[in-house]
């Protein structure tokens, strides 16, 4: 892969096919899969709705990583409305990353506020000054521009200014090119921050060089070099997530590092000294892992996700295959579920029986959806935010979930609203964001995943199966607000089927 | 000429018009733009305004046309023509008004010929242009109003006497907005007012188409809600007011006492609801007079915040708080020739304090004019140290505070460390709970 010399990364739609409307069961879409609909001839490739909600951009969700990246400051090449989202993080940013640092800073973002004039004569003198004044007053290692729609419609050259720029700053300035109307999955994101790290951040460290090196030094310096990993972690982690993962790869004699989230610049200069790139989520990563590799021939792993039992002990006997651990991990394995299994009894008796519905990511429900079966809870559908080939790893650690109903729709509560009404499930573990429709109906929810809770590892089974007892306790909020305030929703979309908007192919 | 802006504290003309339709229950937005943007706003809002949540149609249910860069390069009418349609066929409202964000505007979209073919629902369904571009929150509060004034609020050449509308509070970015609304309606009413403020508790659609009727329209802002109070007398007929947002018994008195003078309302009658009311709240206030007395809790002080909070909470807290507001800081974008009315409010307060006046859009300009006014200690050993200071402002400030270690309260736009559900700031009432707010965090360690 090499997309490097373009200036943006491709829209996922066309280097991956990926697909954001879609309905049926489990077993349409893995016979989908089969058949290639999804693929460049596929028929799903391009569908849409007649119908559609807000969904989110690449821009919004772009920023969901730059915002956590350290001494960095952030301007949003756009006009003031773009990327204010980073208020609802402007509180607890500087928490997260005191996580890792407890000297660093919340996030600082300018906004070139493009205004009429601007939009007729271009955004370069206001982009020049904001740099400038970011270089100035806060000194950052880097300065982000992340461009919204309207500049890329003006036609600023937004390289070349920065090019120009990067002779007068000390920050080294990264250009993210993520404006929202270029791609409608949003995923696209990961490769338009990942293109900029790549181009920007990621370069061989500059180490001294002693004039005599002792041999020792040099060996033992390899030998880390080949126990040590790279964990690509994903804005949804928490600490505690990351902290379980580093346990279970240091008890194989791993070390590890996490990037890009919570990074600081030089990590992503140290990452290359490593000897393998571990993804836990193909959606956030294959651009980046598959470019190191490319450059840098450092190999890489992308397979589960390490949520719930199994696909935790495949992520990590995946990781030990590769370094000849097999056995180790092994045992490991089996020490770890032993001990959990036996923690998760309590919650099996009260939880069993129950049906569950859950809404997110690909690859995060479907993983997900182990754990509830795990626990004895049957899960009736999924809503995911868009399909590709990275979930094919995890149909095996599901059990006979053919029949379950799956929407594949960014966000589009109305979808999951009728969805609901006729499932009827116990229990909803969903992503954030379109709650507050899924709450008027009644059920009670598990957020799909939380910066500050325990979702990943063998830890993450059980504060996801103790938080979900908690859940399942009591219903009365959703409940009663059910009773009392309405949905926006006519009667009769209810009656439609709820795939009814959903179109093959947009008309070109 | 404007220019960048170091963390904006308001959302763009989209987002304005987005939480002002919020404001209005059944009102559907459908949104003519990228996929992003309502979405983007949606978080802005929901964290900012207290954590407003999107409501009946709002949030990730906002219809939005999402369009792509194939819309962009052919057009979008035919994607948004669909989507109204759809937007109609499911959503169940009372009102449609389609926004645009600024793809679609430039390039030439032609929203109103597409929105006029569904002239014949049985609904009304109403274009706004709400570009990005064009201006922030407030913007879009004026335009949306805008819009309405002018293709839906009712025609009535007959006005009823001694009824009015309030305008100048924009919903979610005034945080307390339905609060404050409510607490100004029940003050007015004791005037013997029929008050419409249009959105909040016990308002609805039929509020606004009937807010052509009234006598007076009462904008509580020096700058906001001008142009909405402009076109209803261009279109309706209604002469305008401005006063401030009412703060406190100074505050409230003044403002009281110049809707009546407005209105030609009986002064026995107005002095007699003031004293009525100060005597509650001075009621109230005076269980303070031990504490206050007792452990010395004057305080100085530094208000950052929007064009209405800023004046009309520095006074409060200079001339019934016995505080010493040194440094205002106003976050608008506010036109030079605004200024000087802004300005006038700080002038002659009874405490006989002056304090600084800033007009300054920038997050991290607030520190900067902290050091100008008080200098630095420079290792002197007896010095005038500016403290205890209280800072009120908005989340932003909470670094600054930190690092000064003065306590913080959060009034004004971005507020995410605080949930808001009918608490006020404004008249009477409101000016108990913030005194509440302030002496609170002065005692929570006790
Ligand atoms: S204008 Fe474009 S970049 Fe900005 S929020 Fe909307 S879709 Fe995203």
């Amino acid at each position: 892969m090499n997309y490097l010399e373009a200036k943006s990364a491709p829209a996922r739609e066309d280097r991956l096919k990926a697909n954001i409307a879609f309905g049926g069961t489990l077993r349409d879409i893995k016979g989908c899969l089969k058949k290639g609909c999804f693929g460049s001839e596929g028929c799903l490739n391009l569908a849409g709705r007649r119908f559609s909600q807000t969904q989110g951009c690449q821009f919004t969700l772009s920023l969901a990583i730059l915002n956590t990246l350290r001494n960095a400051v952030i301007i949003m090449h756009a006009p003031i409305g773009c990327g204010i989202c980073s208020i609802s993080n402007v509180g607890v940013n500087k928490t997260f990353k005191q996580l890792r640092d407890p000297q660093s800073e919340g996030i600082i973002w300018l906004s070139t506020n493009l205004d009429e004039a601007d939009v007729i004569s271009g955004g370069e003198k206001k982009l020049r000054e904001a740099v400038l004044y970011a270089d100035k007053e806060f000194r950052p290692e880097t300065i982000i521009i992340a461009n919204g729609c309207v500049p890329s419609l003006i036609g600023d050259d937004i390289d070349s200014i920065l090019a120009d720029l990067q002779t007068q700053t000390a920050a080294s300035l990264v250009p993210i090119h993520c404006e929202g109307f270029k791609t409608k999955v949003m995923a696209t994101a990961y490769d338009a921050v990942y293109h900029g790290i790549l181009k920007n951040y990621v370069k061989k460290p500059e180490r001294r060089e002693y004039i005599a090196e002792p041999d020792l030094e040099k060996i033992k310096e390899k030998y880390r070099i080949s126990r040590h990993v790279n964990v690509l972690n994903v804005g949804s982690m928490s600490r505690a997530d990351e902290l379980e993962l580093q346990r279970l790869l240091n008890a194989l004699g791993l070390t590890v590092t996490f990037i890009p989230c919570y990074a600081e610049p030089e990590d992503f200069e140290y990452s290359l000294e490593s000897s393998l790139n571990v993804s836990i989520c193909g959606t956030h990563d294959d651009y980046f892992v598959e470019h190191i590799k490319a450059k840098y021939g450092i190999p890489f792993l992308i397979d589960t996700i390490p949520i719930g039992r199994k696909n935790t002990d495949r992520w990590i006997l995946k990781i030990a295959e590769h370094f000849g651990l097999e056995k180790e991990a092994q045992r490991l394995i089996q020490e770890e579920n032993r001990e959990l299994d036996k923690s998760l009894e309590p919650f099996r008796q009260k939880l069993a029986g129950k049906t569950a519905f859950i809404a997110g990511g690909e690859v995060r429900i479907l993983a997900t959806a182990e754990i509830l079966q795990d626990l004895g809870i049957k899960v009736l559908g999924f809503k995911a935010h868009h399909f590709d080939q990275f979930v094919e790893p995890i149909f095996d650690s599901l059990e006979d979930l053919d029949d379950a109903i799956v929407d594949v729709a960014t966000n589009q509560p109305f979808e999951q609203a009728n969805i609901l009404k006729r499932l009827k499930p116990d229990l909803l573990v969903t992503h954030v964001g379109g709650n507050n429709i899924a709450a008027k109906q009644g059920v009670p929810i598990l957020p799909l995943f939380g910066p500050s809770y325990n979702y990943l590892g063998y830890s993450g089974v059980f504060e996801v199966a103790r938080r979900l007892n908690r859940v399942a306790r009591n219903g009365q909020f959703n409940k009663k607000l059910a009773e009392n305030v309405p949905l926006p929703f006519k009667q009769e979309w209810y009656e439609k089927d709820p795939f009814t908007y959903i179109k093959q192919q947009d008309a070109v | 000429m404007s220019k960048f802006i170091d963390r904006p504290r308001y959302t763009c003309a989209l987002g304005g018009a987005l939480a002002t339709l919020r404001a209005i229950p059944r009102a559907i937005p459908i949104i003519h733009a990228s996929a992003g943007c309502g979405h983007n706003l949606h978080n802005a809002i929901n964290a900012g305004a207290g954590y407003l949540g999107g409501g009946y149609c709002g949030g990730l249910s906002l219809p939005s046309s999402n369009v792509v860069e194939r819309d962009i390069v052919f057009g979008g009418e035919a994607r948004l023509r669909e989507q109204i349609a759809s937007t109609l066929e499911i959503v169940d409202g009372d009102i449609y008004l389609v926004l645009t964000g600024c793809m679609v505007e430039m390039i030439g979209d032609d929203l109103d010929a597409v929105v006029s073919e569904f002239l014949d629902y049985d609904k009304p369904v109403l274009p706004v242009h709400t570009p990005s571009f064009r201006g922030s929150s407030y913007t879009g509060y004026e335009l949306v109003l805008s819009a309405l004034i002018h293709k839906f609020v009712r025609k009535q050449r007959q006005k009823t006497p001694l009824s009015v509308n309030i305008l100048g509070i924009v919903p979610a970015q005034d945080v307390f907005w339905q609060g404050n609304l409510k607490e100004i309606k029940r003050l007015l009413e004791k005037l013997g007012l029929k008050v419409n403020t249009l959105f909040g508790e016990g308002e609805d659609l039929e509020s606004i188409r009937n807010s052509g009727a009234a006598s007076l329209n009462i904008v509580v802002s020096d700058i906001h809600g001008i142009q909405a109070a402009r076109k209803y007398e261009e279109i309706h007929d209604i002469p305008y007011i401005t006063t401030g947002l009412p703060i406190g018994a100074v505050g409230t008195e003044a403002f009281l006492r110049q809707v009546a003078q407005a209105l030609s309302i009986d002064p026995a009658v107005t002095e007699r609801v003031i004293a009525e009311e100060k005597a509650v709240y001075y009621n109230y206030l005076e269980r303070l007079a031990d504490l206050y007395n007792d452990i010395d809790l004057q305080r100085y002080a530094v208000v950052v915040g929007d064009a209405n909070y800023v004046p009309a909470v520095t006074r409060f807290i200079s001339d019934e708080l016995g505080w010493v507001p040194e440094l205002a800081v106003i976050t608008d974008l506010v036109d030079d020739n605004d200024k000087p009315v802004l300005l006038k409010r700080f002038e002659n307060f009874e405490s006989g304090l002056h304090p600084v006046v800033k007009f300054d859009t920038d997050a991290s300009s607030v520190k900067k004019y902290l050091t100008e006014i008080w200098p630095a200690n420079h290792n002197d050993k007896y010095f005038d140290s500016f403290g205890p200071t209280v800072l009120i402002g908005s989340v932003y400030e909470r670094d600054l505070a930190q690092q000064y270690g003065f306590p913080l309260l959060t009034v004004s736009f971005p507020v995410t460390n605080r949930i808001v559900l009918n608490h006020a700031y404004a008249g009477f009432n409101g000016a108990l709970s913030l005194t509440e707010d302030l002496f609170g965090l002065l005692v929570a360690a006790r």
